[in-house]
């Protein structure tokens, strides 16, 4: 059974219609790449999946069941963890603090909670060892280079028990070093056996990290190919509308 | 970092502490120290209510016209309708938070801009003050006494401590460990920041920026009935004009950034502390009281300016180590 299933979900702004019918299915353990040309409705679909937007049409079902995100949150308990584009944190903020933005770990109960900052930071640092990440949980996110605030913003999704992550052009505005360390990262996503949906720009990254590739152009799904079936060739073609389909 | 921005505060007002001591020792004298001890309780108090507001990337202009609204109500409601002091009291403090509610809405739900909504705050509730004395003043009548309300509010601990100073500092620590160890106080600061990214994190960002907005107005309604017993009379035409700008000042001064997200409780009262004892240099050195805002601001400026660049000179030194 698929972990995750969109059928001919479609999202509509008015008179722009920046997805439409689109249908696909995620297996656990598995690699996705999302390719597209800038408002091809990567971000949007993405969205949906991460309870940002609620899908005009269309349906979604995890493991079978189906699935309705109100909010953000609401997506965050069904185990679907996103990595935004600009990353979402917050700047006047440690490391640790990012990590734990919504989900903070307390001592007490009740409203009379403190924030349990000592177990924070801890559990912060062994995520990112885990990640292989020169990041410290005490550091404040702005005086942090991009590849390890890329990291806090992907430590962010490994709290939880995370069964799909969605990655939003990770490797967009980080050095080469850390493109090669976020692609690792992923792998080690996929190694333990999560979902993940990879939306890149980079054919490289792509084809090298990704088992499937889904290609979108103008909203519509255009191609859903497995890596090794197709080429860089294609998927550039299918992505500037010189192949139809594929 | 917080922390040094802090003890700079601290060195500056022991510095201008220390001048004022040399050049004049009755800066020392007990009774000069409670004088002023009251006065940074009396004007501490809604600082904090606008450290937070100050915090969520908002400000508060309408605070000095909230205390001569909220301050003729509670002055009529003791004398003309001979309502007990407690409930008035109460009564004072959520109205306070009911106003702060309000701007709250204005801000969130409604989208309009901090500034515009309590300017327009300013505006009417000063407004409405004067229609409701008829421009006249609000006082007590000859002999009228409410002991047990006037110890609270303008006695003083071992005849010395003043009440107001010391519910001042109560605040402080309790509201310093809302906003710094609590996860409110967290998502105070993550909202101030980058609201998006605190909403996405599953933060209710419209209900963190109403309660900042909330205990701002609370914090008002106590200090509007301070403030009141303080005074005894109020015309409010102008009590408590331009203090807003105090509780600013005070909160800039403590670290409080207007863009949102930075801010310490410890730096506000450090603030208050040096706003009030500027005010206690003027008068003790004989500086013309007409001279009293330019000093306490040139000193501010000439404060942050240091702070600023001593900050850099630390920066280039990092630098220039690596």
């Amino acid at each position: 059974m698929a972990l995750l299933e969109l059928s001919n979900i479609s999202k509509h702004f008015g008179a722009i219609h920046a997805v439409n019918d689109v249908s696909l299915s995620l297996q656990a353990g598995e690699v996705t790449g999302l390719m597209g040309d800038n408002g091809a409705g990567k971000s949007t679909l993405v969205k949906m999946i991460a309870g940002n937007f609620r899908p005009s049409h269309g349906t979604m079902r995890m493991a079978g069941a189906e699935l309705i995100l109100h909010r953000p949150v609401d997506a965050r308990r069904h185990g679907i963890e996103i990595v935004h584009q600009d990353l979402a944190l917050c700047d006047n903020l440690t490391a640790a603090a990012n990590v734990f933005l919504g989900r903070e770990l307390r001592i007490g109960f009740g409203p009379f909670g403190i924030l349990d900052y000592a177990a924070m930071y801890k559990r912060a640092g062994q995520i990112f060892a885990e990640l292989k990440s020169e990041t410290r949980p005490r550091d404040l996110v702005k005086q942090m280079s991009g590849g390890q605030r890329q990291a806090v913003a992907i430590a962010r999704t490994m709290l939880s028990q995370a069964r799909i992550v969605l990655m939003d052009e990770p490797t967009a505005a980080i050095s080469v070093r850390q493109v090669a360390e976020v692609l690792n990262l992923i792998r080690h996503l996929r190694d333990q056996g999560l979902a993940v949906i990879l939306i890149s720009h980079r054919m490289p990254d792509v084809f090298s990290v990704a088992d499937r590739v889904i290609v979108m152009r103008r909203g519509r799904k255009v191609a859903d190919k497995r890596i090794a079936e197709s080429s860089p060739e294609e998927v550039t073609g299918l992505i500037t509308g010189a192949i139809e389909q594929a | 970092m917080l922390f040094k921005k802090d003890l700079s505060l601290l060195v500056l007002i022991l510095v201008v502490g220390t001048i004022v001591a040399i050049i004049n020792p009755r800066f020392l004298s007990l009774i000069n120290i409670a004088n002023t001890a009251n006065l940074i309780g009396l004007f501490g108090m809604f600082s904090i209510g606008m450290a937070f507001v100050i915090i969520t990337g908002g400000i508060e202009l309408s605070v000095g016209s909230m205390f001569a609204l909220l301050g003729v109500i509670f002055i009529d409601l003791l004398v003309n309708h001979g309502m007990s002091w407690p409930l008035a009291m109460l009564l004072m403090i959520l109205a306070g938070t009911a106003l702060g509610w309000l701007h709250g809405y204005l801000v969130t739900d409604m989208r309009l801009q901090p500034f515009v909504v309590t300017l327009c705050g300013l505006l009417i509730y000063r407004g409405i003050a004067r229609y409701y004395t008829n421009d006249g003043t609000a006082g007590f009548e000859f002999g009228m006494n409410f002991p047990a309300l006037e110890w609270l509010t303008t006695g003083r601990a071992f005849g010395v401590v003043p009440h107001s100073f010391i519910v001042f500092i109560l605040l402080a620590v309790i509201m310093g460990i809302v906003l710094h160890k609590s996860v409110f106080g967290r998502y105070l600061f993550a909202v101030g920041k980058n609201e998006e990214a605190a909403r996405y994190s599953g933060i209710r960002t419209h209900r963190i920026i109403i309660a900042a907005y909330v205990i701002s107005g609370a914090l008002c309604g106590l200090s509007a009935i301070y403030l009141a017993m303080y005074t005894r009379s109020i015309s409010p035409a102008s009590h408590g004009s331009f203090y807003e700008l105090y509780a600013i000042a005070a909160a800039v001064l403590g670290g409080c950034s207007l863009r949102g997200g930075e801010g310490s409780i410890l730096g506000v009262v450090l603030g208050a502390i040096l706003l009030q004892v500027l005010q206690n240099l003027v008068n003790l050195l004989g500086i013309p009281s007409s001279l009293n805002f330019a000093v306490i601001g040139g000193v501010i400026l000439i404060g942050v300016l240091a702070d600023q660049q001593i900050v850099r000179r630390r920066e280039q030194l990092k630098l220039a180590k690596t």
